[in-house]
């Protein structure tokens, strides 16, 4: 699985396909303050990241990957 | 040029073809479901089987027309012509594309344009809301695609960008590097298409920096349409214009790409408010900007390094003993170079990294030297120097050690592995793709073409060996005779009319499998008719309806190919002056729609075809005036004359009934070219013609030109052939019959008066006809531009089957032989052109 719902984090491994969406949407939906680790992702499908820029869950982890990171970070961090 | 390659090309055009006939059809029968499903699968087919390689000009088109099938699939646009006309323009234009491949094995960036066109007049036939829907991917939606010149006078948001970043690209610039700005916004639906955008952003060639962001204000959590694309990405690259052309070449026109000039990197700064620390002058030259480098703003976004000094060195260890490897590699030599340039770049990127600008001078220095000698000894040898010092300066940086964003990715100090697991799983990705089409192509192909196709000029040859082989077989029997009558072995002489028949026997039937392969069906000529029959039809304003029969009678590849010119003549002269415009029918009681037929038929050892119209005919009368005002009779002729014969004076040169030209007919050329095209291939054409029927013209065609059947006549003891095609019939004439009118001599045969000629007087032969005891003299009825004379010779010898060759070089001016054959006895048989000689 490329994302493994935890109790109260999701953690992304490798590359997160489209078909994640849908799920991760939902799961979103239902903990509101749920986190979300990106430390193992390599690569997000972009429905993937229109879901957590609307959510803007907090982030446990950072993806390793510098370049995902530094895209990630003005994503989610429009304002800093 | 791959196999799978080859077979998408020979596909694409039989689809083509298959399209444009289904598209004909749809014309007669525009509700047939059936014909709609077909057209579709058809079309659907083809844009997946160019999706398989990187031809997306193509794949455009192929996607419009494909939506636009399955919108009058479900009814919810009529067929109409309009359509059917684009949809063919599209089919042509990918034959065109086709071409490109087959010459380039790519397809020209610059036929994008064309195929935006296309696909957008294509996209202009749905409705609205359709419209909409698949293409308003860009800002730009319905109206045609705006010029990346309008776009490249609006300034790209470069303020956006984070201030140490542009510094980063201001250097760059001035190092004479060309940046573009992207502005990537994909199509709402573009998820269905199986696109990333997101990925292909990230594989942007030279990227420097990028951002996502929403096209519109996101919506609540709890409203978000997962598979509906929200947002654009703004890019800035290093990359070469071509390069990102080449990269975002699916999505044309969802991207739109500025080149970004240095003072708008400088003027977004002074103008960002955020900018804190206002940098003092834009500096001038590259040397002033190295020196900037490490200054202040970088270390403002400067990441936390959380790995301990051990980690690090250990990771520079192994990177240093990867390039080493690298430089030590020998297999590919014309790569030396390359590498060495990557190996410079990473230890310089290191240097930099380490803020060790001696070491990074040392390093351009070596690089330099070593691409000006071709070798890497220098290098390898700087790396072991320096080793333990890159080591060491990297574990007790003097500088900041992180580097931007950006160029993280291009130095592998940081994530030696995530960057070497990345480029193992690109590799792997496609490969598995390509797996899977691969596996589909291998189904499709279960039922495989079990034709091959030759090379014509191969054939050629195999037809002259069995040429060659006829003769040379034809000269056993002699051979046998000789034996017989010279050598006195009557056996041997009959053992080698007995092989004789063994090999006389193979090698007719080899002549006559090589004839078959030769052989093509006349669909090859029909086929574009449908086609040629609708488009002048319409320009026209008639209503045609075109019959094709007998369309898989076959004929010699030759002959098929030299009647396609003499039958499209005739068929737009049916269409020009044969059928009237549906008034004109009205008003005498026929049909609206005309009927044009054009039926093919075996017939012996022939082809003949008819190309018959329902139109007005021709009025003989006006032939003949018109014929005698060009002085092409003279007024005995016109007396005489018949209406038939009449009518097939429109064949004469220079003719032409028409009271205006057209660019279709009427130059009075046209039928002249069709008599001469037919004859030349040993044919006759006869055309029959009822005033207000219609007309019928018929073609009739030998099935091979390789053959010619001859009949040996012998005049003064030498052999002369005529061709099969002029012998009427052979007679012996008493001497006593013979009448002499005037300075002719002439014969009563079965009726008829038949004027004699001596073919010796024809040929320049002094003597004169021999009798034989009887005081017969033996005449050969020949027939001559619709004419019967009798020949005088000598005497009749066998019909033979015989290859005729040209006549070449300077005997090629002699024109009462139409060529030569071998004899099985090696002697050489002059065939005679009976037209020229009479």
């Amino acid at each position: 699985m490329p994302i493994e719902f935890k109790r109260s984090s999701a953690v992304f491994r490798d590359v997160v396909s489209v078909e994640e969406a849908e799920g991760l949407l939902e799961w979103l939906q239902r903990k509101p303050g749920a986190k979300v680790d990106l430390a193992s992702c390599s690569h997000l499908h972009t429905a993937n990241l229109q879901v957590l820029m609307t959510a803007r869950p907090r982030l446990s982890g950072w993806p390793e990957n510098a370049q995902l990171r530094a895209w990630l970070e003005t994503a989610l961090n429009p304002g800093a | 040029m791959t196999p799978l390659l080859e077979q998408f090309l020979s596909e694409s055009r039989e689809f083509s073809q298959g399209i444009g006939e289904k598209l004909m059809q749809m014309e007669d029968a525009p509700s047939d479901q059936g014909l709609i499903n077909e057209l579709f699968r058809l079309v659907h087919t083809l844009k997946g089987n160019s999706g398989l390689f990187t031809f997306p000009e193509m794949t455009r088109v192929l996607h419009a027309g494909e939506d636009l099938l399955g919108l009058v699939r479900n009814g919810q646009i009529a067929y109409s012509r309009e359509l059917a006309d684009r949809l063919l323009d599209a089919m042509d234009f990918v034959m065109v594309l086709c071409g490109d491949i087959e010459t380039t094995e790519r397809i020209d960036a610059s036929r994008a344009q064309d195929s935006g066109r296309m696909a957008e007049s294509l996209r202009a036939l749905m409705p609205e809301a359709q419209t909409v829907q698949s293409d308003s991917a860009t800002s730009s939606g319905k109206s045609p695609k705006p010029t990346q010149d309008a776009h490249a006078a609006e300034l790209p948001p470069l303020a956006e960008v984070p201030e140490a970043m542009r510094i980063e690209a201001l250097r760059q610039c001035h190092q004479g590097e060309t940046l573009h700005w992207i502005c990537y916004t994909p199509a709402p639906d573009c998820f269905f298409q199986g696109d990333d955008p997101f990925f292909s952003v990230r594989q942007t060639p030279g990227l420097l920096w990028g951002s996502a962001k929403p096209t519109e204000p996101l919506p609540p959590l709890a409203e978000l349409d997962t598979y509906r694309c929200l947002l654009k990405f703004h890019l800035l690259t290093r990359a070469s214009r071509e390069e990102l052309d080449e990269h975002y070449r699916y999505v044309p026109d969802q991207v739109r790409i500025v080149r970004v000039e240095p003072r708008w990197l400088s003027l977004s700064e002074d103008s960002s408010a955020e900018s804190t620390q206002p940098v003092p002058a834009i500096p001038q030259g590259a040397d002033g900007l190295a020196n900037l480098l490490p200054a202040a703003p970088l270390q403002k976004i400067a990441e936390p390094s959380n790995s301990t000094a051990d980690d690090k060195a250990a990771a520079l260890e192994s990177i240093l003993s990867a390039q080493q490897q690298i430089l030590m590699l020998d297999d590919r030599p014309d790569w030396g170079v390359g590498r060495l340039k990557a190996v410079g770049s990473v230890l310089l990127n290191l240097a930099k990294a380490a803020g060790d600008q001696v070491a990074a001078s040392e390093v351009e220095a070596v690089l330099a030297e070593c691409l000006a000698t071709g070798q890497s000894s220098l290098l390898v040898l700087w790396l072991e120097a320096s080793r333990d010092h890159l080591i060491a300066s990297h574990a007790a940086p003097p500088g900041p050690p992180a580097p931007t964003p950006s160029n993280a990715a291009a130095s592998p100090s940081k994530e030696p592995k995530e960057s070497a697991s990345e480029t193992d799983a690109d590799p792997a990705k496609p490969a598995t793709d390509e797996a899977i089409k691969f596996g589909r192509r291998a189904e499709d192909n279960a039922t495989g073409p079990r034709s091959l196709k030759v090379d014509q000029a191969k054939i050629d040859r195999l037809m002259n060996l069995i040429g060659e082989l006829v003769v040379s077989k034809n000269a056993l029997p002699y051979l046998a005779q000789r034996a017989e009558a010279h050598y006195g072995v009557r056996e041997l002489s009959r053992e080698i009319k007995g092989e004789y028949s063994v090999i006389n026997r193979i090698a007719d039937e080899m002549q006559d499998a090589i004839m078959q392969v030769r052989m093509m069906t006349v669909s090859f000529v029909f086929q574009r008719f449908p086609r040629m029959v609708r488009d002048i039809s319409r320009k026209l304003g008639k209503e045609v309806q075109l019959v094709l029969e007998g369309e898989q009678t076959e004929a010699d590849k030759n002959i098929i190919e030299s009647l396609a010119d003499p039958l499209i003549h005739i068929v737009r002269n049916s269409l020009d002056h044969g059928l009237e415009t549906p008034e004109v029918r009205r008003a005498c009681g026929k049909r609206e729609t005309g009927t044009l037929t054009i039926r093919a038929a075996q017939e012996a050892d022939r082809v003949v075809i008819e190309i018959t119209d329902d139109g007005k005919g021709i009025d003989p009368a006006i032939i003949k005036r018109k014929a005698y005002e060009k002085g092409l009779i003279d007024e005995a002729a016109l007396e005489r004359i018949d209406d038939r014969e009449a009518v097939n004076l429109i064949f004469a040169a220079g003719l032409s009934t028409a009271e205006v030209i057209s660019d279709l007919s009427g130059r009075g050329v046209g039928m002249d070219v069709v008599r001469s095209a037919v004859q030349k291939i040993n044919g006759t054409v006869v055309i029959e013609s009822v005033l207000g029927k219609g007309t019928s013209i018929r073609i009739s065609l030998p099935l091979s030109m390789a053959v010619t059947q001859v009949m040996i006549v012998e005049s003064d003891g030498q052999l002369f052939g005529v061709p099969m095609d002029n012998v009427v019939e052979t007679v012996r004439v008493p001497r006593s019959d013979l009448r002499a009118i005037k300075q002719s001599l002439t014969a009563v045969l079965r009726g008829r008066i038949v004027p004699l000629k001596a073919l010796n007087t024809l040929l320049g032969i002094s003597a004169g006809p021999r009798a034989n005891s009887d005081d017969e003299l033996a005449v050969l009825l020949v027939q001559a531009g619709g004419e019967v004379l009798g020949l005088l010779v000598d005497g009749f010898n066998e019909t033979i089957g015989l290859i005729q060759k040209p006549l070449s070089g300077f005997l090629s001016g002699l024109s009462a032989y139409s060529g030569s054959a071998l004899m099985g006895d090696g002697s050489v048989l002059m065939i005679l052109n009976i037209r020229e000689i009479v």
